[in-house]
C-alpha cells in the first residue's frame, strides 16, 4: 500500500469519504499499473510470435493428415441428356456440394465443383462465351482446365473426375 | 536499454514476417497443396525459437536501474 492507502487505512470507517471505502478494501497499485517495460513488451512479442508460429505449424499438421475421402462412383446423368455446349448441374460428393457437368464444344466430359475459389459464390457456365462466370465479382474459369483467367480467383476450380461407362456418366472422384 | 529497444525492434519485424507466413500457409492450405505448408512452419518455428534464444540472453544481462531522478 502506498502511503494514502496506509493512511486511510488507519482512519475509521466514518471518518473515510464515501468513494474512498473501496480503495482500502480492495488495495492496488494503480501507479505500477500504467508501467509497461521494453523488456516485458518483449516478452509479449516473443509470445505472440510463439502463437502465430502455433497457428502456421497446426496448419502444417493438418496439411500432413489429410486424406482423400474415398467415394463411392454416383450416376450424375446420361451422356445423351446433355447437349453440346451446355452444362447440368447436380450435387456431389455430398448433398450440399453443388457441382457442375460441362459438354464442351466437342464433345469432351468435364465437371467442377460449383463453388468459386475467390470467396464461394456459385460459378455457372456461359456456353455462348465459353467459360465458367462467378458473378460476384466477376471471377473468369477457362471452362477445359478450371483454371482462372480473369478477375480476383487465383485457384482453379476443383476438378471432379468423370468416368463414362456407355451412356452413364459417373462421378468417381475429386482431383487433390 | 539500446540492446532490448533493437531486440524490441527486430521482434516486431519478424512477428510481421511470422504473420505473413501464416497467410501465405492457410493460402496453401486451401488450395490443397500440402507440400509448402510444413515448410513455412518450420520457418516460423525458427524465428520464434530465436525470440525465445534473445530472451535468454537479455535474461543473462543484468537489468540497470537508474536511481529516480531529483
Amino acid at each position: 500500500m502506498n502511503e494514502g492507502e496506509q493512511g486511510l487505512a488507519s482512519a475509521s470507517l466514518s471518518e473515510r469519504r464515501p468513494g474512498e471505502r473501496w480503495r482500502v478494501e480492495f488495495p492496488y497499485h494503480w501507479d505500477a499499473d500504467d508501467l509497461v517495460s521494453r523488456r516485458e513488451l518483449l516478452h509479449f512479442v516473443v509470445y505472440t510470435s510463439g502463437a502465430l508460429f502455433s497457428g502456421t505449424a497446426l496448419l502444417g499438421l493438418l496439411a500432413l493428415l489429410r486424406r482423400p475421402r474415398p467415394t463411392a462412383p454416383q450416376l450424375i446423368a446420361r451422356a445423351s441428356e446433355v447437349p453440346e455446349g451446355q452444362a447440368f448441374y447436380f450435387r456431389y460428393p455430398e448433398p450440399d456440394d453443388q457441382a457442375m457437368l460441362l459438354r464442351l464444344p466437342g464433345g469432351a466430359f468435364v465437371a467442377y465443383n460449383q463453388k468459386c475459389t475467390h470467396l464461394s459464390c456459385s460459378v455457372y457456365y456461359q456456353p455462348e462465351r465459353e467459360r465458367v462466370f462467378c458473378p460476384c465479382h466477376e471471377g473468369v474459369f477457362n471452362p477445359l482446365t478450371g483454371d482462372p483467367v480473369a478477375g480476383p480467383p487465383q485457384r482453379r476450380l476443383q476438378q471432379i473426375l468423370v468416368q463414362q461407362q456407355g451412356d452413364l456418366l459417373y462421378a468417381v472422384g475429386q482431383v487433390p | 536499454m539500446s540492446v532490448v529497444l533493437a531486440a524490441l525492434a527486430i521482434g516486431v519485424l519478424l512477428m510481421g514476417i511470422q504473420l505473413w507466413l501464416l497467410t501465405v500457409a492457410l493460402d496453401l492450405f486451401l488450395a490443397g497443396e500440402s507440400s509448402g505448408v510444413w515448410q513455412l512452419a518450420l520457418t516460423s518455428g525458427a524465428i520464434f525459437l530465436g525470440g525465445l534464444g534473445i530472451l535468454w540472453l537479455l535474461g543473462r544481462r543484468p537489468r540497470i536501474r537508474r536511481p529516480p531522478a531529483r
